[in-house]
């Protein structure tokens, strides 16, 4: 660690995953909801599980890439970072915001919560992933623009990089486009159109280009490859990034009653989505062929490649699967897009934070990798949660194309609740491969803790 | 990767590239907004129709049914409820008065809401103003959602 | 250009071939893969990668197109289970000869051969 203030990353990082933790407890438990449809009723509903499940997921990530941001950009900017003592209160504020949020939602009745927090005023409550009362919107605009402010100082008046300045691109996005969160009107085609600036622009705009400067940094670390290989690389994955996913937003405005030009557009676009992807999957495998140097943190190498090739998959491949209109018109809001959500997730998002983690965590502890036995532990967990969620996806797109054959495409369709009760074998397994995945996260935080032998840095 | 295509030339690319399609994103949501009259249903967008998705909202509706095959998957989509119950907001009202709070045995259950008969009088219009946007190909395919 | 240089860029161009083949241009990438074994002499890079493409797209063809004509015709093409095995299947298996080639491209531009393990020089 080159610079003190790098150590901040420490304290949003262990937040992260506590998070994760949670955020999967909640997913385990909706995943027996499925099948064993009153369990917690009427304590826990199904939706309060899951806008526990998804928001902690959306805040977990972001504690993730401020504390990846904190460790970066201080060595990138070749300075200490402007404010150490506001990003330690940020953190603060964030986490106890964030917890009170989630206490809100298990709480008190939504409408009661909704009241309490006096969502009439401003109403913005009640849409998917933004569940959140209209004050802790409030309270993340201001985190938000106190973390810009801070790392913007500190690239401004130091080193700026190629990544350090797609970084900061990525994370003004992610504030800028958060925004539209607030604009919510009577008419539900305008609600739908604009609540996708802020969930497309998010996860397949901006977050593409913090997903991708992350990635070239620990790449660059672990590989010894020359920056301005990787620079480049960067720069031409973001474009394809920028070009296919602004007018690709249209995929979502197939059937929300939008004009039909969009079915073309939104195919044609949107199709070229998995490119981006691809060339981060060309780009991590090159690097890591032409490395002039073995890292003694085997581990983090293998989270990289295993994020380019997870996002390929689940955002690109699943994603492909049901991007062209002619085939979404059928697919449209069944299993097939839940399958695609937690693959795409877990792979670009999920896993460049364990990535950075991965990467940084045994520098701010002061070596250069863990142990031996640790990262032996950390391995078999990154494997053991890819492959849950390999498992997960296959099954929820097998209960998706069933769904869709029962349901959508038959000439004499059944019933959702009829359908779903034909899915029940999916499901059931689907949870077993949730458990193993909870497994797979106790598995990676153990290895944290574990002792054994230390390894060399080997040049 | 050859010498002719340099760092400049990507980072051009991604600036280029970035700002004409925000610009064209931009252009095409200008003219959606215009268009959107002739298939919004927002002729039917009453006082109480806006009620009526408030309710929807602090409900969290969304979080366990689809609206237009967008938000969760876990009960039936409720575009098409209106249609689907015959037309009938008399028939959606009861569906959500007649919950029993202690759920269904073994079987996915809706809460209780406690609802009051405005509120579910403008909930069942909301849903009826949704079902009357005419969506592209008249989705979803069938009357089951 | 020398023997060593002409020797990498087939290397390269038959990897790029066999990725081709799975992806945009199938038939027409195979084809182009016999046309450079054609030209590879015995106990070379370029022969080794040229072979391999060929290997792996013909093990992609039974793996993809027979398998699932011959799921498609022991399921029955109107069951739904068919389709549930079919679809998964393609995209998944489809998915993983994309990355081996993937990987196999990149490793062709190094002029090394592949190796048991990926972290392995």
């Amino acid at each position: 660690m080159k610079y003190e203030s790098q150590g901040i990353a420490k304290m949003y990082f262990i937040a992260a995953i506590g998070l994760f933790v949670g955020q999967i407890l909640f997913g385990v438990t909706m995943g027996l909801q499925y099948v064993m449809g009153d369990f917690l009723f009427p304590e826990i509903p199904f939706n309060v599980a899951r806008m526990v499940h998804t928001n902690l997921l959306i805040v977990w990530l972001l504690f993730g890439f401020m504390g990846s941001a904190y460790y970066l950009i201080p060595e990138e900017a070749e300075r200490e970072l402007f404010s150490p003592i506001l990003a330690k209160v940020m953190f603060w504020i964030f986490l106890v915001a964030g917890a009170l949020t989630i206490l809100g939602y298990l709480l008190v009745p939504y409408a009661r919560l909704a009241e309490l927090t006096m969502n009439d005023l401003l109403p913005t409550m009640g849409r998917e992933f933004l569940e959140q009362p209209t004050i802790t919107k409030i309270g993340i605009v201001i985190v938000a623009l106190a973390f810009i402010f801070n790392i913007g100082m500190t690239v401004l008046t130091g080193r700026k990089t190629v990544i350090n300045l797609v970084l900061l691109t990525g994370l003004v996005g992610l504030a800028v486009f958060f925004l539209f969160s607030f604009y919510n009107p009577d008419n539900i085609v305008l609600d739908k159109y604009f609540w996708w600036f802020v969930v497309h622009l998010w996860v397949e705009g901006v977050w593409e280009l913090i997903m991708a400067s992350l990635l070239a940094y620990v790449l660059i670390k672990v590989t010894g490859v020359d920056r301005e290989v990787i620079e480049k690389w960067l720069y031409i994955i973001i474009a394809m990034a920028l070009i296919s996913g602004l007018v690709g937003t249209g995929h979502h405005f197939f059937w929300i009653g939008t004009p039909g030009y969009w079915q073309w557009l939104g195919s044609i676009f949107s199709a070229l989505e998995p490119i981006p992807f691809f060339m981060m999957t060309l780009f991590a495998f090159n690097v890591v062929n032409k490395r002039r140097r073995d890292h003694p943190n085997k581990a983090a190498v293998l989270w990289a490649l295993g994020t380019a090739v997870m996002a390929f998959l689940g955002a690109g491949v699943w994603g492909f699967l049901h991007t062209l209109a002619p085939v979404n018109f059928y697919t449209h809001g069944t299993q097939i897009t839940a399958a695609h959500g937690h693959m795409a997730f877990y792979g670009a998002y999920v896993m460049v934070v364990l990535t950075m983690i991965s990467y940084s965590m045994p520098l701010m502890r002061g070596q250069k990798a863990a142990n031996e036995t640790a990262q032996k532990l950390e391995i078999r967990s990154f494997w053991t949660m890819t492959l849950s969620m390999v498992a997960i996806t296959l099954l929820l797109t097998g209960a998706g194309i069933m769904q869709v054959y029962l349901q959508r495409y038959s000439a004499d369709p059944l019933p959702f609740m009829v359908v779903q009760d034909e899915l029940a074998t999916f499901y059931w397994l689907r949870e077993v491969a949730g458990i193993t995945f909870l497994i797979g996260l106790f598995m990676y935080i153990y290895s944290f803790f574990v002792k054994g032998k230390e390894v060399e840095d080997v040049e | 990767m050859r010498e002719t295509f340099t760092k400049g030339m990507a980072r051009n690319i991604y600036y280029g590239g970035s700002v004409f399609f925000f610009l064209v994103l931009i252009g095409l949501t200008v003219d959606t907004v215009k268009r959107l009259p002739a298939t919004d249903n927002s002729e039917n967008l009453t006082e109480q129709v806006a009620e009526g998705k408030r309710v929807w909202e602090v409900n969290n509706c969304i979080g366990c049914h689809t609206l237009l095959g967008e938000g969760a998957y876990f009960a039936p989509e409720l575009g098409n409820v209106y249609t689907r119950f015959g037309e009938s907001t008399e028939a959606i009202k009861a569906f959500i008065k007649y919950r029993p709070v202690e759920g269904i045995e073994d079987r996915r259950s809706m809460p209780q809401f406690n609802l009051t008969d405005e509120e579910l009088e403008a909930v069942a219009q909301f849903l009826k103003y949704v079902d009357g946007v005419k969506t592209a190909r008249d989705w979803p395919p069938n009357i089951q959602g | 250009m020398t023997t060593e240089e002409l020797q990498l860029r087939r290397a390269a161009s038959s990897s790029l071939f066999s990725l081709l083949n799975l992806t945009a241009l199938p038939i027409i990438g195979f084809l182009m893969l016999l046309l450079i074994y054609k030209k590879t002499e015995s106990d070379t890079l370029d022969r080794y990668y040229a072979m391999l493409g060929i290997k792996t797209n013909l093990v992609a063809a039974a793996a993809l197109l027979l398998v699932t004509t011959l799921m498609i015709l022991l399921g029955g093409f109107e069951s739904v289970w068919t389709w549930v095995y079919v679809i998964s299947y393609f995209v998944f298996v489809h998915a993983m000869f994309i990355l081996f080639a993937t990987w196999t491209m990149v490793r062709s531009w190094t002029g090394k051969k592949l190796t048991k393990s990926f972290l392995s020089k």
